[in-house]
């Protein structure tokens, strides 16, 4: 047992485990908010309201546009210009300038908008005829929504938007690139780069954190492919049923 | 030119205009400014050498040959497992150490060599890297990185080129080299563009990691600026004005983006000329 764990992969891949969390947990708090969020910005940039229409389409634009790593260092001087005016006063700057809080946050914005584009896109091609065929039978806009849009918008969005989510777990290694690391919360590649500063051994300490998002990547599209399963299970086992392991390579 | 230019201001625009025309021209600012040639510099051969790395990819990737077939379906696997930021800082670190070990074996005595605890094991065999060494790592960097998802592309693009082409190619003879060079990735192009501008907006935005690599470029110039400015002859010049140099930053990466939509778009047109590609005739 003792060879086991002086070998040092292992030991690599035990000093790692905590901070692998850390990515975790930047990823699992962005989803659940960044999910609803992006339905409503596509939603919103599918709007026949022109003002709407806009406002969605300027967000999702700017956001795609530029480069999370800038997002990150702007929201954070941004969140910190407001300490001084705002987060001091409200006694709540402990909170929100702490990194637990602003990473999700700017990769919240950030997601939403790279998925919202891949929902748009899924709106784009839903079948009209079902619509229509809504809409005759007397359905107003939130059962039209509930019955065909969205059923529907899901199927069509879900291969790519586990791409999305794979590429949202891998931008969290930004994470604290960019923010302060407080009380030795690190995270893989900070702490990787710590480990290589001790030993100066680079290819063991960034292959085992690469082994940690490789293993959790698949793990994601191994879950995303269940689910996709699930929500064509009324589909025969016809093409559009199989889940192709990497479906889209693009963000 | 600066000067008369600051004058202008002061005449037209008052005192207060032109010393803030005078803040934002002075050197540091400058500085700034000129080092967007980084960003440029690495977007661009960032760019030309994963087109390259892309193309070797995708050829090693439907070679007949198994070991090469295998290289190159891991070379485009990887990029969809492991973030980029870490084959960004993993490949110039690796180098770095690689140039180092092979100098330590000839610069550092063997007792040295033994000893050693810390890396390099002596002082000579250190490689200190300039900005411009960097830079060019940089490149290769974003290059390998990028050339694997271009290499999906190029892929993909290369089975959509029509099988009619290869086969009226066989038919006069070519052999299979010259099918493949000739025919096969000269006429994938037009298909691979819309994927190679997606690839393209990708790397553009990973230009932004270069301050990772110790260049000071636009992103670390924005930092030191933008911190608090206090001078004792004039007092305070701003407080913590880091927001507004990254949102500088934040439009300047848009600009780049709506211009290189613009280019791709054009591009595309030009391509597609005489071609019924989907969407367009």
């Amino acid at each position: 047992m003792d060879w086991l764990l002086n070998n040092a992969i292992v030991q690599d891949i035990i000093e790692l485990a905590r901070p692998s969390l850390f990515n975790l947990y930047f990823a699992l708090a962005s989803i659940p908010i960044g999910f609803p969020l992006a339905v409503l910005l596509a939603v919103m940039k599918n709007s026949s309201n022109g003002i709407i229409s806009r406002v969605a389409r300027t967000y999702i634009y700017a956001f795609r546009g530029s480069p999370l790593f800038i997002q990150f260092f702007m929201f954070y001087s941004i969140m910190l210009a407001f300490n001084l005016s705002h987060w001091k006063p409200m006694g709540i700057a402990h909170i929100v300038m702490h990194p637990l809080f602003i990473g999700p946050m700017v990769l919240i914005l950030n997601t939403s908008a790279y998925a919202a584009e891949i929902f748009y896109g899924a709106l784009k091609t839903l079948p009209k005829g079902e619509m229509e065929a809504a809409s005759a039978f007397g359905m107003n806009r939130w059962q039209i929504f509930k019955t065909v849009t969205w059923p529907n918008m899901i199927r069509l969005a879900w291969p790519a938007y586990t791409n999305e989510v794979v590429f949202l777990f891998h931008a969290t290694a930004l994470v604290y690139f960019t923010l302060p690391v407080i009380n030795g919360q690190k995270d893989l590649m900070n702490k990787a780069g710590e480990m290589f500063e001790r030993d100066y051994n680079i290819f063991l300490h960034f292959s085992v954190a690469g082994l940690y998002f490789l293993t959790i990547s698949m793990v994601i599209f191994f879950v995303s492919g269940r689910i996709y399963k699930r929500l064509m299970r009324h589909m025969d086992t016809g093409e559009a049923a199989s889940f192709k392991l990497k479906p889209n390579y693009m963000r | 030119m600066l000067e008369t230019l600051s004058l202008w201001f002061a005449s037209n625009f008052g005192e207060q205009t032109a010393g803030w025309f005078d803040y934002f021209t002075n050197g540091k600012h400058l500085a700034w400014y000129a080092s967007v040639r980084f960003t440029l510099l690495a977007a661009f051969f960032g760019a030309l050498l994963a087109v390259l790395f892309g193309v070797l990819g995708a050829a090693a990737r439907r070679s007949g040959f198994a070991p090469l077939r295998w290289i190159g379906l891991g070379y485009t696997t990887m990029v969809r497992g492991i973030p980029d930021v870490l084959f960004f800082l993993f490949f110039p670190l690796a180098f770095e150490q690689l140039v180092e070990f092979i100098m330590s074996r000839r610069l550092c005595s063997a007792e040295e060599l033994a000893t050693a605890v810390a890396w390099p094991p002596c002082q000579a065999a250190q490689w200190y890297l300039t900005t411009s060494e960097y830079l060019v790592m940089a490149c290769v960097s974003l290059g390998i990185v990028y050339g694997a998802f271009a290499a999906n592309v190029v892929h993909g693009a290369m089975n959509s080129v029509p099988k009619g082409q290869l086969e009226a190619a066989r038919a006069y003879g070519f052999n299979s080299r010259q099918i493949f060079w000739n025919f096969q990735v000269r006429q994938m192009w037009v298909y691979a563009l819309p994927g190679l501008s997606n690839v393209w907006m990708l790397l553009l935005k990973a230009t932004s990691f270069l301050s990772l690599l110790q260049i000071a470029d636009i992103v670390q110039w924005a930092d030191r600026l933008g911190a608090p400015n206090y001078l004792a002859r004039v007092g305070m010049v701003h407080p913590d004005w880091r927001w507004k140099y990254y949102f500088v930053l934040f439009l300047f990466y848009i600009l780049l983006t709506v211009i290189s939509e613009r280019v791709f778009d054009w591009l595309q047109r030009r391509a597609g000329r005489g071609l019924a590609l989907h969407g367009e005739q």
